[in-house]
């Protein structure tokens, strides 16, 4: 923002003398004039970007799709089907069993990692110096692999008297002993959980992040005119965090949508299927069965709901850019 | 005459050594004689692979001229039957295919990946090496392709000697001693005396071998084709025996069950099981990774007799290998199977622990525990673990609705999961 609070456009930056420049200003280029006359050397530039982009995004994407369009199965010889694999896809009880799953744990995780890191980051903006190593130990969750992580907690939720959860339970209820990943219940409410721990690490840097940009003249300006701690967080902090928040729901419920990780290493999908997911089920159709075509289906299924997600999130994210 | 007859017999005679002679000499050169790269697609790790890694010397040690090359498909922790398709249809050239699934071996020999053995068979003479039962396990309707070179007990329960000691139970013989253990075993501290662990495979177990061993191979062998449905009062039979079981208190709750995956710290650690049926893999992992002294420390015992007929019985798993038909080596192929059940190669195996169903296996070289499970196997009908032998599909579906017996083990639950693995089995074929 400007001092005057309007926000600048484009042209206006364009206008700015750069210091890279010696002051000199540039001349501002137009849509359509010297951008076009640019052409060549633009798409040469960017060349090498297409093609990567081509190659590992792109290409597998179509691939992916058509795969989708056949029945595979092992070793066996391709035979296409077009939508049957989508059709058998819904008819599958286990299938929908596993969108249930993947709505349960997206929304579960989403919900408690993101209110959770943006409680933390409320409390921490209130004493950002001295809550540094606290925040930094939330953020190392962030940054260890699902598969660390879980194999951490498979131990935590042991069955037996060796895990510290029941160590801990049995310690003020004696003869306490449950399994926690062996319960169709706990095992699915255990891995929202443990995601939730290792994701937690995210929204309380962006949330804090985001309450760190409030211009301090706001809150002194809420202090001088008596506003007590409770007020000026409902309506300073809390609004104004907000983008933060957006963002954070944004990268969860993505990183929920894939989870796979934590899912193959605590649960493999047990018991009875209890904690499998689309991402799960993708790789046991694909990988475990060999069924290609049918795993791919999966696989643009899920697709189709991560786009369902991203779109909406991303046009809100680029609305005001041009 | 008796004089012509007499030349005429001397000159076979010597005709007959002479080409007896010649046909030695040829075939000991035809062993020299292979050469080339030999390419081998293993996926194994561990103990197995440090043993195979000494076949494979003691291989290119009396085949100079052959060098052999490793090629390990990615992901071979788990399930590697990913990891080779996807080697083979990457376009991947090689000579043999370590397998351990006889319907993958059905899967590769669909695909045209497989070159059959009848022949070399009979020019090798590996009827003297390996007996009729054997070959028929590697088989395709009759023609053989797969050569097993190991095998292992998949009926035998381990236990640990200290716990039985101490419980003053001997280990049980029939049904009815092995379910009356179950109080002894917990009077003396145990939590649960048979640990099952549930959270991947390894309760279909006690179902295949109680099928066996309640219904015969046959009737295994016909279930594995699905010529009779799951919902047949024979496999019923065999639930209702594993209900008896769990009824008996024999396991842990269900959820704990579920959520085991290593079984061997609930009983060679923790203390807290007795009884776990397990393939022989087990005995290189107490010793090495338990510190524990074979027949002294841990032993096993046959699965009890039940006294319906099939008593007889056993489950057992097998490691063969199979040739491809667009290998380009098929003669150092050739003389590898050879190779792996001769002397040289199962005395290699047997030093490791691991059983060659080869007659010039030396079985003197196994430790006590894998001499009780060659003696059994060696006297018993065997059929091979179920698990494998279904399509991958309905494999799957059988172990989670196992699981769910497991969770409920009700007459209801097994009459609803017979019913819903019979519907699966009904398009997996």
């Amino acid at each position: 923002m400007t001092s005057s609070g309007a926000k600048p456009t484009a042209d206006a930056f364009a206008d700015i003398s750069s210091p890279l420049t010696g002051g000199r200003r540039e001349p501002v280029v137009r849509r359509g004039q010297k951008g076009l006359r640019d052409a060549p050397a633009a798409w040469l530039l960017i060349a090498p970007v297409i093609v990567l982009f081509g190659i590992s995004v792109i290409y597998p994407l179509i691939d992916t799709i058509r795969l989708s369009l056949f029945d595979i199965k092992g070793l066996a010889p391709a035979k296409f089907v077009g939508l049957g694999n989508y059709a058998a896809l819904f008819a599958d009880a286990t299938f929908r069993n596993t969108l249930l799953t993947t709505l349960i744990f997206t929304l579960g995780t989403t919900l408690i990692s993101v209110s959770l890191g943006w409680t933390l980051a409320m409390l921490c903006s209130f004493a950002p110096r001295h809550t540094l190593p606290f925040r930094g130990m939330f953020f190392v969750t962030f940054g260890i692999s699902e598969a660390v992580s879980g194999y951490m907690w498979i131990n935590i939720l042991r069955p037996d008297k060796a895990g510290l959860l029941n160590s801990l339970i049995g310690s003020v209820v004696p003869g306490f002993q449950h399994s926690w990943l062996g319960d169709p219940v706990t095992a699915l409410w255990s891995l929202i959980f443990v995601a939730s721990w290792s994701g937690v690490g995210l929204p309380l840097m962006l949330c804090f992040a985001a309450v760190q940009g409030i211009p301090k003249t706001v809150l002194e300006a809420a202090y001088m005119d008596g506003a007590k701690p409770m007020s000026i967080m409902r309506h300073i902090m809390v609004p104004l965090s907000m983008p933060g928040v957006r963002v954070a729901i944004f990268i969860n419920l993505l990183g929920a949508l894939r989870a796979f990780d934590i899912i193959y290493v605590m649960t493999g999908g047990g018991p009875v299927r209890a904690t499998e997911t689309v991402g799960y089920f993708m790789y046991r159709e694909s990988m475990t069965q060999f069924k290609l075509g049918y795993g791919a289906a999966a696989t643009v299924v899920l697709l189709v709901a991560v786009l369902v997600v991203s779109i909406p999130a991303i046009i809100q994210r680029t609305a005001g850019a041009k | 005459m008796s004089k012509f007859k007499g030349v005429c017999g001397r000159r076979a005679l010597l005709s007959g050594l002479a080409t007896a002679a010649l046909l030695t000499m040829g075939g000991a050169a035809l062993a020299q004689e292979v050469s080339g790269e030999l390419v081998i697609l293993q996926w194994q790790g561990g103990t197995d692979l440090e043993m195979w890694h000494e076949v494979e010397a003691k291989f290119t040690e009396l085949n100079p001229g052959v060098t052999v090359r490793e090629f390990q498909p990615a992901g071979g922790q788990g399930d590697p039957r990913a990891g080779i398709r996807t080697v083979l249809l990457g376009g991947e050239v090689v000579d043999i295919i370590i397998n351990t699934w006889p319907a993958f071996r059905v899967e590769l020999n669909n695909a045209g990946i497989l070159r059959p053995v009848e022949e070399q068979w009979a020019s090798f003479g590996w009827d003297d090496k390996l007996s009729q039962s054997w070959k028929d396990l590697g088989a395709i309707d009759g023609v053989p392709y797969g050569v097993t070179y190991t095998y292992g007990d998949r009926s035998a329960i381990w236990y640990k000697t200290a716990q039985l000691e101490k419980a003053g139970v001997t280990p049980p013989t029939s049904w009815g001693e092995f379910l009356a253990s179950f109080d002894a075993l917990k009077a003396a501290g145990y939590s649960y005396p048979v640990v099952i662990p549930a959270k991947y495979w390894a309760h279909g177990e006690w179902f295949e071998t109680l099928l066996l061993r309640t219904a015969g191979v046959e009737t295994a062998a016909q279930l594995a084709r699905h010529e009779i449905p799951w919902t047949d009062p024979k496999v019923r039979g065999a639930m209702v025996k594993f209900k008896e079981m769990l009824d008996a208190g024999c396991c842990a709750n269900p959820a704990t069950m579920l959520a085991t995956e290593d079984p061997y710290p609930s009983v060679f650690r923790a203390e807290e099981g007795n009884y776990l049926l397990m393939g022989m893999w087990s005995n290189a992992a107490l010793k090495k990774d338990y510190g524990l002294e074979e027949g002294v420390d841990y032993s096993i015992f046959q699965f009890p007799a039940l006294g319906m007929g099939f008593d007889d019985t056993t489950s057992v798993d097998t490691k063969e290998l199979v040739v491809t038909s667009n290998g380009n080596n098929p003669a150092a192929a050739d003389a590898f199977l050879d190779f792996i059940i001769g002397p040289d190669a199962a005395n290699i195996m047997g030093k490791y622990g691991y059983a060659s169903p080869s007659t010039a296996f030396d079985t003197s070289l196994l430790g006590p525990v894998q001499q009780t499970a060659v003696a059994a196997v060696a006297e018993a009908k065997v059929q091979f673990v179920l698990g494998d032998l279904l399509p991958g599909d309905l494999v799957d579906e059988y172990r989670i609705q196992l699981q769910r017996f497991l969770q409920d083990p009700s007459e209801d639950m097994i009459d609803t999961v017979l019913a819903a693995i019979e519907a699966k089995a009904a398009t997996a074929y």
